[in-house]
């Protein structure tokens, strides 16, 4: 690859040409993880991510190009959005875990799809009929109850999450079963959104 | 040198600041010697256009022609103006965007070009002070902001000829100045209540950085919301002759003397007036301060569900600080509000009136340097944003406190066989139904390719650029045809009058840019020379003869550069009467002021177009 700047050689992944420092358009090669240089795994250490964020916010964002010609504004505006959009999905487990699923070939919820599991039906019934009762009520203790409930069921759909994917042997029954879970963990933040609604 | 400002475009007042060169951000002197310049714009029969101080003054005697709280009406369409905020100004709803009637009749001007009357005297205030044209400035805005009110803002700054380089949240900016000043790390939530809006944002700053976790807010509440219920029950008791349907103008009269009985009484524990309202009007009003505390009660207790909203939206379960901002904040109650909201005092060091405006600088020359070490701002999209699907539900696409710049992508498909064109709403907020929330945007794509249903792959692209003003583009991919979309908004004005009204402005503006700083002037020597002469009269022996003779003789070179043509020289003059009157004002005011339960006249008081030269009285944003 070559700059459009000073036609020096450039790495394909970094912003800035390795020459004249100008800003670079995004590459082919990269994924969210490599724009912060993070292992492309479930496991990720959530401060370290913020940190790193920040760190390149600082030398991308728009804010810093200003002044520069037409070019570098367009480009670094499509960086920092690419920047933030990679945070925000990496950040929360849930759009991290379905991301890894896509990197994979694997887009389980991509064009609306929604996962069939009947075993949860019956599960669903029950939350949804004890919030009705609660609001019906006007039980807010009854209705923070279920909310923490939802949140502590959550917690493990997460452990369960990590361990799938710690599984080397990407079988389509692992991403089946990851899948699974994180529609699961769709339902359950309704359920905390729908009870805490007040 | 051309360098970059900060502006506060505020509901009741706007100021201006700038970086200096050693720097430490300041503020500009911008209307009667003071930082603040009310957000008041008269428009007089014949063409003469006043504002700041002066144009307020004119609002008892002629108050459709003068347009106090314009920020209300930014960005709404016709149909969108609540009655509460109507006041007494006459609309022309006819055409596809609202405008004002003012000047007697003579005149129909938009919103746009109110603040624009407002942001061409701050730009020239600045002017002044930095010895030439400023560069780029910063416009705040609240963060509550939606895209039309944001598109507003910004053709109001070009309009009055200023390079925009960014709109920055109000909440933001503080946190910013705040930040810059006190060299703190940590989350901080920023309470911001102005005159006409609340904004509530959480932010960690970190090493320069200042990132938005979190906003929420309402764009309907603030400080001018005490004075209406004030005002309300003032009248229930003291209004006389009684009447159950006061006209806007009564309204206004009393609302403006709420404000006063309500900001004396954050120091005072009781206040009585004596009122003359417009047509023949008369408030008899006894407040204390508890009374006010039960009456503005359920104003503040609206700003708790956005705080906590916000709150959990950061995902934190406390901040380490909470800053004030806006005037409104200087009441009692409201600081125990914040107080049992946070479980902590709140900060309130930095001068909530013009701790916007420095931020804001602050933000300008860092975007005109190109970047400062010490400052990044990240901040977010305050509303969802989403697109109407079939059926009226909507998909929101990008969400609120997302991280701008920010982008999404959608792809559709046609539902028609041969169908070539689509109809795209774009609308903004949390609600499920298009029709409940605000409608941003709606567009055509059209030349698609005809084929058969289904077929088509189109996808669209939304954009949130860094001030949070939403972009659109779309390409046809079976065919990879870009389209360049007119994303017209829903009302407001469109690129060829704002263009319009830009050249008309810059025309008027070559011919008689220096008549109009002569004019103004001139007015503002008259009402000086006026007040002076009255106070003489009400007060006179309150002045030794050699004192009073030196007043005089200062006024006489007033009136004479009055009658020239150089408005710096009238200007000189107005500071040396100004300075020449000091200790004949302080004198003024022991005389007629008495403590707690005296019968006070609040407009004299307060100085609304009467005898004294208005005291410094803190406006409120």
């Amino acid at each position: 690859m070559s700059c459009w700047s000073c036609h020096g050689e450039t790495v394909a992944s970094t912003p800035f040409c390795g020459s004249c420092r100008r800003i670079q358009p995004v590459g082919r090669t990269e994924d969210f993880y490599s724009l912060f240089d993070l292992p492309r795994e479930f496991a990720l250490d959530v401060p370290e991510l913020e940190r790193r964020f920040r760190e390149r916010s600082r030398q991308l964002h728009p804010d810093r190009f200003a002044k520069a010609e037409p070019r570098e504004r367009r480009l670094s505006l499509e960086r920092a959005t690419r920047l933030n959009d990679a945070h925000r999905i990496l950040k929360d487990w849930r759009l991290r875990a379905a991301y890894l699923l896509k990197l994979a070939g694997q887009d389980v919820f991509g064009d609306g799809k929604t996962f069939h599991d009947p075993e949860f039906l019956e599960e669903q019934l029950e939350w949804r009929e004890a919030l009705a009762l609660a609001r019906a009520d006007g039980d807010g203790e009854a209705l923070l109850g279920i909310a923490a409930r939802a949140r502590f069921r959550l917690a493990s759909l997460e452990a369960e999450v990590a361990a799938l994917f710690e599984d080397q042997e990407w079988f389509s029954e692992t991403v089946r079963e990851i899948a699974r879970r994180l529609s699961r963990a769709r339902y359950y933040d309704n359920i905390i959104a729908d009870a805490e609604r007040g | 040198m051309a360098r970059a400002i900060g502006i506060d475009l505020g509901t009741t007042n706007s100021l201006v600041a700038f970086v200096d060169p050693r720097n430490r951000p300041q503020v500009v002197t911008v209307d009667e010697g003071r930082p603040l310049l009310p957000s008041a714009v008269h428009y007089a029969p014949g063409g003469a256009v006043e504002v700041g101080a002066a144009a307020k003054r004119q609002a008892p005697e002629r108050p459709v022609d003068t347009i106090l709280s314009v920020k209300r009406f930014m960005g709404r369409g016709p149909g969108d103006i609540r009655p509460e905020d109507r006041g007494i100004s006459r609309f022309d709803e006819s055409g596809s965007v609202v405008r004002l009637v003012v000047a007697g009749g003579q005149q129909a001007v938009t919103p746009i070009e109110v603040s624009a009357e407002i942001l061409r005297v701050l730009k020239r205030r600045a002017a002044e002070a930095l010895g030439g044209t400023p560069g780029g400035c910063v416009i705040t805005v609240p963060a509550y902001f939606d895209d039309a009110q944001r598109q507003a803002t910004k053709d109001a700054g070009r309009l009055a000829g200023l390079e925009v380089l960014r709109l920055l949240n109000e909440p933001t900016a503080a946190a910013l100045a705040y930040g810059l000043d006190k060299q703190v790390s940590g989350l901080f939530a920023v309470y911001d209540l102005g005159g006409g809006t609340f904004d509530i944002s959480i932010l960690r700053l970190d090493h320069g950085v200042f990132e938005v976790l979190a906003t929420g807010g309402d764009t309907h509440l603030g400080g001018d919301d005490f004075d209406r219920v004030v005002a309300a029950r003032l009248m229930e008791t003291g209004l006389a002759p009684r009447t159950a349907t006061p006209s806007p103008a009564v309204l206004r009269g009393a609302t403006a003397a709420a404000q006063k009985i309500r900001e004396a009484l954050t120091t005072e524990a009781v206040v009585e007036a004596e009122v003359d309202l417009p047509e023949g009007h008369r408030l008899s009003a006894r407040l204390t301060r508890e009374e006010l505390e039960a009456l503005i009660l359920p104003v503040v207790e609206r700003t708790t569900g956005p705080c906590r909203s916000a709150l959990k939206d950061s995902g934190l379960p406390t901040v380490d600080g909470v800053v004030l901002v806006g005037g409104a904040t200087r009441t009692p109650l409201v600081r125990r509000h914040v107080r049992a909201l946070f479980g902590q005092e709140p900060l309130a060091d930095l001068d909530p009136d013009t701790v916007v405006a420095l931020g804001a600088a602050v933000q300008a020359d860092a975007l005109d340097r190109g970047g400062r070490e010490d400052v990044l701002l990240l901040d977010v999209i305050p509303l969802s944003l989403g697109v109407e699907m079939m059926g009226g539900v909507v998909e929101k696409i990008i969400l609120r406190n997302s991280t701008i710049p920010a982008s999404a992508t959608q792809q559709f498909t046609t539902y028609a066989d041969g169908q070539t064109g689509m109809v795209i709403h774009v609308v903004q907020g949390e609600r499920e139904l298009a029709r409940d929330g605000r409608s941003l945007a709606r567009f055509t794509l059209k030349g698609i390719p005809p084929m058969p249903a289904g077929l088509a792959r189109v996808e669209i692209t939304y954009a949130v650029d860094a001030d949070g003003i939403l972009q659109v583009s779309a390409k046809e991919l079976t065919t990879g045809l870009e389209q360049t979309i007119q994303v017209k908004a829903t009302y407001g004005l469109g690129e060829a009058e704002v263009e319009a009204m830009l050249i008309e402005s810059i025309e008027h503006a070559e011919a008689d840019v220096t008549e109009r700083f002569v004019r103004e002037w001139r007015v503002e020597g008259d009402r000086i020379l006026a007040s002076l002469e009255s106070a003489f009269e009400l007060d006179g022996e309150l002045l030794a003869p050699p004192e009073r003779a030196a007043i005089e003789e200062r006024m006489a070179g007033l009136r004479g550069a009055m009658a020239g043509q150089d408005y710096l020289a009238i200007k000189a003059w107005i500071e040396s009467v100004d300075g020449a009157t000091k200790v004949f004002a302080e004198r003024r005011m022991d005389k007629h002021i008495k403590k707690a339960m005296a019968g006070r006249r609040v407009d004299e008081f307060a100085g609304e177009g009467r005898t004294t030269r208005e005291g410094h009285e803190e406006g409120e944003d």
